[in-house]
């Protein structure tokens, strides 16, 4: 590493390639700000997926204007998977060799600035109303988007399926603003980190914005959720209506086959979800929802391995992801305080606690505080410990009972997503880290069914899903979610 | 190729070539050391002794008021820590500006770190420290007051008349960093009642690593480095004698040439200033009036620094990006900062210093090359609309 530019990159600053900006783009971006004192910005026209013309600007020091300069140049005319693939290493090839101590973010700055640019174009061809009505193809080639959070499973999703001989495309998802990093050129960020992952494994790398669906889809339902009495599950959401709508409209949009993420779950004929190796890693209960002909599309390569031996394949192949921590909570609360989240975005009426004779046994602040199967923070003292058994938003009541009152033996679902004939379905489980119960299913007149419990179980909440699996256990029949009582 | 044009005088000077005359016998030759008895230590002591009058002559001062030291932030630093040191134990304050040298603030940040409360005296938009707050910063357990002559930046020259009047009036001791004016402005410090004052030989035409310290008479310091009493114990180590002969020479020949020098270099910054100000969306930093004979600092909207600096350098032109000393990492100017700039606008300067033996033809040929590189930056720049 030199102090001093070297002849290319001085070649750039001097005789800049690609300079301007297009005045109809296909897709625009920009990344950095003037307070850290470089912009970049990229203008580019794709048309069958070629980019077909690229413009660049850079207010900033030598090596920014050079490295946008160099990147252009290195991505006209390119195939978007091609140009998507270009690296930090890349550029800095083409720019002579590594830059001066302190100047390595010119790379970082404009390559985000060409990435937001092609993000820009997938969001514009997607339009506002993002995949809703978005379909699965014929499946069969060896070609697939993966989604890439930035964690470790994804990671090693990415890697399996590249090294099984499949075309890998990695996909980003913005979903919210609560992720890490406002100035790109500064502070470490999810995106950033993703891709660089994908560039490492030689992948290229896409992102798409999907903060208007998510919220409206995700967070919305999260917060009317708690202030109509049910208990939401926001991953369920997700996988419902936003991160495999969007894989599987990148993968149309690319001509590839398949969609896959680093979910622990396996894809069954039916197709169905079949549980994962790793059973104490089992996330078929939050997979429910996936529409079939998306799921009919889907690989989950990590439902055959456990999640040591997943650590074991990043370690090995050198991968940076490998020591992430397991993340827990809910992505768009990352401190897990979500009653703070939830009160941030409603207006809390207070209201009375009564028993299920509605007797009035105190105050409450909110019935949003409250969830079914809920001990602390009642408020109400009693010789036997009280717990929450109905939140009844419209009177805004919380009932109390003790916890045997909480025992039910018959579950209402609705909005059902079945894979395989309902007769099938032996057993269900209504908590995320419950156990399926023995059960048998009938359905009603408008389409909910209920599950009739061989044991009455307690904690069954409204909003959180019902899944319904195979006599043997292992495949899943179809889920829905627990209506509220009298619903 | 042509040789390139060098207006970067505020970062070093070109060494006179009579500056280099001067030093080469002592680099050459017959050495001795100046604290030796014989015949040798005679003869550099001698050099020294010319050295110092001449240095003292060109400020005013006797000679037994200079110390010799290795430049201007080694005698920045002699002052700030000196006094510092040497005030009452119960004087624990200092008065310093916002537009000082990078010497004298970092000297000052590490006295705030020891211990010392600091003052720093703010500024105006061009630059200038404003007598009134600075008045009403002193204290009666004030250790030392600090104040620039001239900004090595932006090139304002500050009222350190009236800042060393008051300070005297108060018996505070105040320290000038004079490196950039000395040779440039007039200077006598028989009639400005500065304590100490420090000035360099490199900015002076004369060679790197070399400057001065002045101490008045009855001011008292301590000193930074001790060892065998050289330079009246202010400062120890065998001194670097042709690097002192340099400095003298440079002294001289400044004495000399002084009005000669401020008129020609003021007639080539004044053409700079009317070139640029045709310009769209270039702007001059810096008190007009009061302003260095040689510099222009100038605010290019649109354009980052080290990039226009590089492209003119393609050009063959050599100017300065902000301060040539916080060009390192991207860091505003905290000098610019101070004078109310957004770290953008601080983003966007330059400096260009003309020396006595620059050109009309060499400032004009600038101007048309000034010209181009803006609109080719400016071409590419995202956060211009032309």
């Amino acid at each position: 590493m030199s102090d001093r530019y070297s002849a290319q990159v001085l070649d750039h600053l001097v005789r800049p390639r690609h300079a301007g900006e297009l005045d109809d783009p296909s897709g625009r971006g920009e990344s950095g700000d003037a307070a850290c004192g470089d912009v970049a910005r990229f203008t580019v026209g794709i048309s069958d997926n070629v980019v077909a013309e690229v413009r660049y600007q850079v207010y900033g020091c030598a090596a920014c204007i050079a490295a946008g300069s160099a990147l252009a140049e290195l991505v006209d005319g390119e195939h978007l998977l091609a140009a998507a693939r270009v690296s930090k290493d890349d550029l800095q090839d083409a720019l002579g060799g590594p830059l001066p101590a302190g100047k390595e973010h010119a790379l970082t700055l404009v390559l985000d600035a060409l990435h937001k640019a092609f993000e820009d174009h997938w969001n514009s061809k997607s339009g506002e109303m993002l995949f809703a009505e978005q379909g699965g193809r014929e499946t069969g080639g060896k070609s697939v988007v993966a989604a890439m959070s930035g964690g470790v499973d994804s990671a090693v999703t990415a890697l399996l399926l590249k090294e099984a001989g499949y075309d890998v495309a990695a996909v980003t998802f913005r979903l919210h603003d609560g992720e890490k990093g406002s100035r790109s050129c500064c502070s470490p960020d999810t995106v950033l980190f993703a891709r660089d992952t994908a560039h490492r494994m030689g992948l290229p790398h896409f992102t798409l914005n999907l903060k208007a669906l998510f919220d409206r889809r995700v967070m919305q339902d999260f917060v009317g959720s708690y202030s109509e009495g049910r208990t939401p599950n926001p991953c369920v959401a997700c996988n419902a209506h936003v991160k495999f709508h969007a894989s599987s409209f990148l993968a149309d949009e690319l001509g590839f086959h398949h969609v896959a993420t680093g979910h622990y779950a396996r894809v069954d004929d039916g197709p169905t979800l079949a549980r994962p190796v790793d059973e104490s890693k089992d996330q078929t209960y939050v997979l429910w929802p996936v529409p079939r002909d998306l799921l009919s599309r889907t690989i989950f390569p990590l439902g055959e391995y456990r999640k040591t031996e997943v650590r074991a394949i990043a370690e090995e192949r050198g991968l940076a992801v490998a020591y992430t921590p397991e993340s827990q909570d809910i992505c768009f609360i990352p401190d897990g305080d979500y009653r703070s989240f939830v009160r941030k975005q409603v207006t809390a009426e207070p209201g009375d606690v009564v028993d299920d004779a509605g007797r009035t046994l105190g105050r409450h602040a909110g019935v949003v505080d409250f969830t079914v199967g809920q001990r602390r923070g009642i408020g109400v003292s009693a010789p036997t410990p009280l717990y929450v058994t109905e939140v009844r938003p419209r009177s805004g009541q919380v009932v109390v009972g003790r916890k045997q009152d909480l025992e039910v033996s018959e579950v209402g679902v609705r909005d059902l997503n079945w894979f395989l004939d309902p007769g099938e379905a032996a057993s269900v489980q209504v908590r995320y880290n419950g156990s399926p119960v023995s059960c048998t299913v009938e359905e009603e007149t408008d389409g909910a069914w209920v599950a009739y419990l061989d044991e009455p179980v307690v904690g069954v909440a409204p909003g959180q899903s019902a899944v319904f699996y195979t006599g043997d256990g292992e495949r899943v029949v179809g889920g829905g979610v627990v209506a509220s009582r009298g619903s | 190729m042509i040789d390139p044009v060098y207006l970067d005088n505020g970062a070093t000077t070109p060494l006179d070539p009579r500056v280099l005359e001067s030093m080469l016998p002592h680099l050459g030759g017959r050495r001795g050391n100046p604290s030796s008895l014989h015949a040798f230590g005679d003869s550099a002591r001698e050099q020294l002794e010319q050295a110092r009058e001449r240095v003292a002559n060109l400020i005013g001062s006797s000679p037994g008021e200079i110390v010799f030291t290795s430049g201007g932030t080694e005698s920045d630093d002699l002052a700030v820590f000196g006094l510092a040191r040497s005030a009452a134990p119960e004087k624990r304050h200092a008065v310093v500006s916002c537009v000082e040298h990078a010497a004298v603030r970092e000297a000052t940040k590490r006295l705030h770190s020891e211990g010392f409360e600091v003052s720093w005296i703010g500024v105006d938009e061009d630059g200038l420290v404003d007598p009134d707050r600075f008045v009403a910063s002193l204290r009666p357990d004030t250790a030392l007051a600090a104040v620039v002559w001239a900004n090595n930046e932006v090139g304002t020259i500050e009222p350190v008349q009236e800042l060393a009047e008051i300070c005297a009036g108060k018996d505070i001791p105040f320290h000038t960093d004079a490196v950039q004016a000395v040779g440039r402005v007039p200077i006598d410090v028989a009639k400005t009642p500065v304590s100490t004052l420090a000035l360099s030989g490199h900015k002076l035409y004369g060679p790197q690593g070399v400057g001065a310290l002045y101490v008045r008479d009855g001011v008292s310091l301590e000193p930074i480095v001790y060892g065998g009493g050289q330079e009246k114990g202010l400062r120890s180590g065998t001194q670097n004698v042709a690097g002192i002969a340099g400095l003298g020479t440079a002294a001289k020949l400044a004495s000399e040439e002084i009005e000669g020098r401020i008129a020609h270099e003021r007639e080539l910054r004044d053409r700079i200033m009317a070139g640029t100000a045709g310009m769209p969306d270039v702007s001059v930093n810096g008190h007009r009036g009061r302003r260095l004979p040689n510099n222009v600092h100038l605010t290019v909207k649109g354009v980052e620094a080290e990039s226009l600096v590089l492209v003119l350098d393609s050009l063959g032109y050599a100017i300065g990006s902000g301060s040539a000393c916080s060009s390192g990492g991207h860091k505003a100017s905290p000098v610019l900062l101070a004078m109310g700039r957004s770290e953008r606008e601080a983003f966007s300067v330059v400096r260009i210093t003309v020396g006595k033996d620059n050109t009309t033809e060499e400032v004009d040929g600038f101007l048309e090359a000034f010209s181009t590189a803006v609109a080719q930056l400016r071409e590419i720049s995202p956060l211009y609309a032309g």
